[in-house]
């Protein structure tokens, strides 16, 4: 009978469909019952620590913990909140995740991160840098643990500076100008900036005494159509028109390394550690980067930047809560601390260790990071930054004509998703 | 001759508009950076070069993440073709009550808003052990790829004659054999591209892939690694083409294999769909 | 091998005559269905329960991680129904469904009628490019686009400024909404184009030669002849390449999501891309599902006319 025929065949494709797929997943390393290994998995955003620093670290930590073994996975920043929102919600989920600051406040308030509370006095919590403990905390639980923190600031081509007369740095926004159009010229960029970077945006903002959204009496208003956050993206668009930073997208599409890296463009806005990427992209431009604060509105007082940084977090579904915070506790101690913050140029965790911060990079943050601001405090705000609520302005703004519309329009999508209650 | 002109004409403008963006992909892929970058493109590699390849291939996993997708995906096309054979045959050539209903049920199942159905997916998966699983996304593919694949089986069927068989069965076939010998053979056509079409939707899927693959990285498929590939090359066209390239090659491979065949069959079987 | 033709007229969408067959226990169809029924129950209609069953509740992040959560009635949908952003989501998608649709059935039934009166050589050259084009995986075609239409090194600004629009020099295609609606609109015709026009080729092939030329022997125009022959014949598979494409169209989303995100400023958000926005971007998956829920009913009253038909068409069960 064909039906029997097909019906055999049925059986046997559905077999060999379910085995094949079977296969793969008892290589997987996820075998808790094994005594003798234990695999700790970390996630670790892309390009957050060089591969160097996290292999010296792995080998430390198995080395340090007999019958462990550290599964470093890096993750990519697209998609990272549907990703890390998976992985709490999972029975069985990564031990530790680096989390952004921005978004640390979101996870933490879900209820699927591990409160380390009792943990903070021997980590030396009293000594962290509060734009990373702060988005950690709520209701006075600690759940994120600060790992490191960075801010912008303007990498320079030195040869270009030279080649156009340029000897000192500029110290104010008005010399910035002046010298960003002297150095865009010849085929060469002044800055790349491309459209989308909000981060350097939010920086002009609170130069002018704006804000990205306020909390008045509980209740969250936009704040991108002020007067004083239109005058800040007046100044960006300024910028921006001095070289030949795409509009429509962010600094890591193209990676704004790269384009550095071919050597006519003259300015860029990153964290040190993005001199890094340049010289690994380029290696003949190894030594030939300066490094500047970003001037603020007098020479008195640097520009504004936002406090970047991470925190790390344990998931409730880690199988391995204990050894997850040995993990944790070697990430924030001073030795990997120390070790990142020479590689890396990153701002250490703590504020005492500040003094390992020799670079010229790190110098040049360490004055900046003197008038470091946040994001707006809410759980919410992770969802302005998914939806690209200002990215989108940015790019409107610049490519458009009724700019203050646009302002008006953005500042009432925050407020919405801001006053939204979770 | 002459007034043939237009029509020839506007053959030719479909074939390149059609053929046009797949060309240029292959075309970029094997260009060197450098006349990528050229001011004026060029429509022919003249110095062609494997690099980006290289690039792409010596990119982390992706030996790995091919043979995942394509384990992923060809189970789930097997697995929807066998149960959609029985199911087209049933609809096809027999009668019965609640026969229309069914045939309701699989269009309905066509307007199925799949990317609604992550978190409730994600919920089953967890709650059954599934979650991590390759075994879970070709359950998923198979389902996704399953009202398509009957409704296009049971036009092939019905486009055979029934009488064939019947003949066969009065020269002494059993069911089965005439259904083997006489069926099966005419249907290949519309076996062949009705799992293309499946092992394209497989092979494509992003969305469950990304939400339902967590901590085993080594179980990703290529469709999130080609989008975490222009995280980590970006600007590099000439590797994103050439990731692109990889990326459709087993379907590139089918096609030029069966290209006579698959066009043949999808036209015959178009008709019933 | 095989450019066999079916013998049947396209109209069988119909059952084949009842035939009464030779010892077959009435039981057999309902065991060839069991995989398929099983299988859509449990990965499809139980899926599709759970998604209802949430729009009802409150259902953000914590209840994901944590459970229990706790009914709400109506008020997800009072939220999506109540918010301006909806309507104009919905109008959107209408459009978005719209357009492409015409422009598909339009160019396909160009492309149909132009394959058949080809000679073999191009015939299968063209033929052979469409399938290229159906077959090429989404994903592919989506990075080949933005890399078309990419503002510096992309090949169409190129070609533009060349033959004189110097605007289009370094034109930043994906930030205005109107042309990144107008290139996924391109994007979305191109990939459906070659089936629906090798379907309805295939269709023509069917169609009896003498009915043309008595047409055409009566003095009938071109424009005549597809009024009065060709549509009419097949007019069934008008009718079900136009709903198989409002469904496809309508229910488009990884060719969007790749490629704006729904953007720049909501102009290419249509309703799926709009509900995986408010789920897996702001976490709310109780509204997420409410939207996820109206858009198949949107999309059910959209069809209800054809699958009238079709039902109808099917015949009785017995």
């Amino acid at each position: 009978m064909a039906p029997r025929f097909l019906a055999a065949a049925a059986v046997l494709a559905l077999a060999a469909g379910l085995t094949a797929c079977g296969s793969s997943s008892t290589e997987s390393p996820t075998d808790s019952t094994a005594p003798a290994a234990t695999a700790l998995t970390v996630w670790i955003m892309r390009d957050s620590m060089s591969d160097a620093l996290l292999g010296t670290f792995e080998r430390d930590f198995e080395a340090a913990h007999q019958g462990v073994t550290l599964d470093v996975q890096i993750q990519e920043w697209d998609g990272i909140g549907q990703k890390v929102t998976s992985a709490l919600a999972s029975n069985d989920a990564p031990d530790v995740i680096e989390v952004g600051n921005t978004q640390v406040a979101e996870y933490a308030a879900s209820g699927g991160v591990k409160d380390l509370t009792d943990k903070v006095t021997e980590l030396q919590g009293a000594d962290w840098l509060p734009g990373l403990a702060d988005p950690g905390k709520i209701d006075g639980k600690q759940f994120g643990i600060p790992w490191y923190a960075a801010n912008r600031v303007v990498i320079y081509n030195k040869a270009l500076f030279e080649k156009a007369g340029v000897t000192t740095p500029p110290a104010t926004r008005d010399e910035w100008i002046d010298v960003t159009t002297k150095l865009n010229a010849d085929g060469n960029q002044g800055i790349y900036l491309p459209g989308q970077n909000w981060y350097t945006l939010a920086g002009f903002i609170w130069d002018e005494g704006g804000d990205l959204a306020l909390n008045e009496g509980g209740m969250w208003k936009g704040g991108l159509d002020s007067p004083q956050a239109l005058a800040g993206i007046d100044f960006y668009k300024q910028l921006q028109a001095l070289g030949e930073g795409p509009k429509d997208s962010d600094e890591a599409n193209p990676p704004q390394a790269d384009v550095f890296a071919k050597g006519n463009v003259a300015q860029l806005i990153s964290s040190p550690g993005g001199a890094v990427a340049i010289e690994k992209a380029n290696p003949d431009l190894a030594g030939k980067l300066g490094f500047f604060p970003i001037p603020g509105k007098t020479a008195d007082k640097p520009g504004a930047v936002f406090t970047g940084g991470s925190d790390l977090i344990i998931p409730e579904a880690s199988k391995n809560p204990d050894l997850a915070y040995e993990v944790i506790k070697a990430l924030a101690g001073e030795k990997f601390q120390t070790a990142m913050a020479t590689e890396m140029s990153y701002v250490p965790n703590r504020v005492s260790l500040g003094g390992v911060l020799t670079s010229e990079g790190a110098a040049a943050m360490a004055k900046g990071a003197a008038n470091g601001h946040a994001t707006p405090n809410s759980a919410n705000w992770a969802a302005v930054e998914a939806k690209n609520v200002i990215k989108e302005y940015m790019t409107t703004y610049l490519t458009g004509t009724d700019g203050a519309a646009e302002a008006a329009k953005a500042s009432q999508v925050i407020a919405d998703i801001l006053n939204t209650k979770s | 001759m002459i007034r043939r002109l237009p029509i020839t004409l506007a053959a030719l403008s479909v074939l390149v508009v059609s053929v046009f963006p797949v060309y240029w992909m292959v075309v970029t892929a094997f260009k060197p950076t450098r006349d990528i970058q050229a001011d004026t493109p060029q429509f022919l590699p003249l110095h062609p070069t494997l690099d980006h390849f290289a690039t792409a291939i010596g990119s982390e996993g992706f030996a790995l993440f091919w043979r995942n997708s394509l384990l992923v995906s060809l189970g789930a096309v097997l697995l929807s073709l066998v149960v959609a054979l029985l199911a087209a045959f049933a609809v096809a050539r027999m009668r019965w009550r609640g026969r229309k209903a069914f045939i309701l049920m699989v269009f309905i199942a066509q307007m199925a808003p799949w990317e609604a159905l992550l978190i409730p997916m994600f919920i089953i998966a967890r709650d059954t052990g599934m979650l991590d699983k390759l075994s879970m996304l070709t359950l998923i593919y198979f389902m996704s790829t399953l009202p398509f694949t009957i409704v296009t089986l049971r036009g092939f069927l019905a486009a055979i004659p029934e009488e064939l068989e019947e003949a066969a069965q009065m020269d002494g076939a059993s069911r089965s054999a005439a259904f083997r010998k006489v069926v099966l053979p005419l249907l290949a056509p519309g076996l062949m591209s009705t799992s293309l079409f499946g092992f394209i939707t497989a092979w494509n899927e992003f969305a469950f892939a990304n939400a339902l693959i967590i901590k085993n990285q080594d179980d990703r498929t290529l469709p999130v690694w080609l989008s975490s590939f222009s995280n980590v090359f970006g600007t590099d066209w000439g590797a994103t083409m050439a990731a692109a390239t990889l990326f459709m090659l087993p379907v590139l491979l089918i096609f030029l294999i069966l290209q006579r065949r698959v066009t043949s069959g999808i036209i015959a079987g178009a008709v019933k769909g | 091998m095989v450019t066999q033709a079916p013998e049947r007229p396209v109209a069988a969408a119909a059952p084949p005559p009842p035939r009464r067959r030779r010892g077959l226990p009435a039981l057999w169809p309902y065991l060839l269905v069991i995989p398929t029924v099983a299988g859509t129950a449990y990965l499809l209609f139980y899926p599709l329960i759970r998604s209802v069953i949430i729009s009802f509740q409150h259902f953000r992040t914590g209840e994901l991680i944590r459970g229990g959560a706790a009914f709400v009635g109506l008020e997800n949908y009072h939220e999506a129904l109540g918010s301006a952003e909806f309507w104009a989501v919905v109008r959107r998608t209408l459009v978005w469904t719209g357009v492409n649709v015409v422009l598909i059935m339009v160019i396909s039934t160009l492309v149909a009628l132009m394959v058949a009166r080809l000679g073999k050589r191009l015939r299968l050259a063209v033929l052979a490019g469409l399938v290229l084009t159906w077959a090429t995986p989404v994903l592919a075609a989506t990075t080949i686009f933005q890399w078309l239409f990419q503002s510096k090194l992309g090949v169409v600004n190129w070609l533009l400024t060349t033959i004189g629009f110097s605007r289009f020099d370094g034109y930043t295609w994906f930030a205005n909404g109107t042309a990144t609606f107008a290139i996924m609109v391109l994007l979305v015709v191109w990939q459906s184009v070659p089936f629906a026009a090798l379907t309805l080729y295939a269709g023509l092939t069917t169609i009896p030669q003498e009915l043309f030329e008595a047409a055409r022997i009566d003095g009938a125009t071109g424009w005549q002849v597809f009024r009065d022959v060709t549509f009419p014949m097949l007019r069934p598979l008008f009718g079900l390449i136009t709903s198989l494409e409002i469904i496809w169209v309508f229910k488009c989303f990884a060719q969007i999501w790749a490629i704006s995100q729904g953007g720049p400023d909501g102009a290419t958000t249509t309703l799926p891309v709009y509900a995986y926005q408010v789920a897996q971007s702001l976490h709310k998956y109780d509204l997420g599902s409410a939207i996820s829920t109206l858009t198949v009913l949107i999309l059910l009253v959209v069809l209800v006319p054809h699958l009238r038909r079709m039902y109808k068409h099917e015949g009785a069960d017995k």
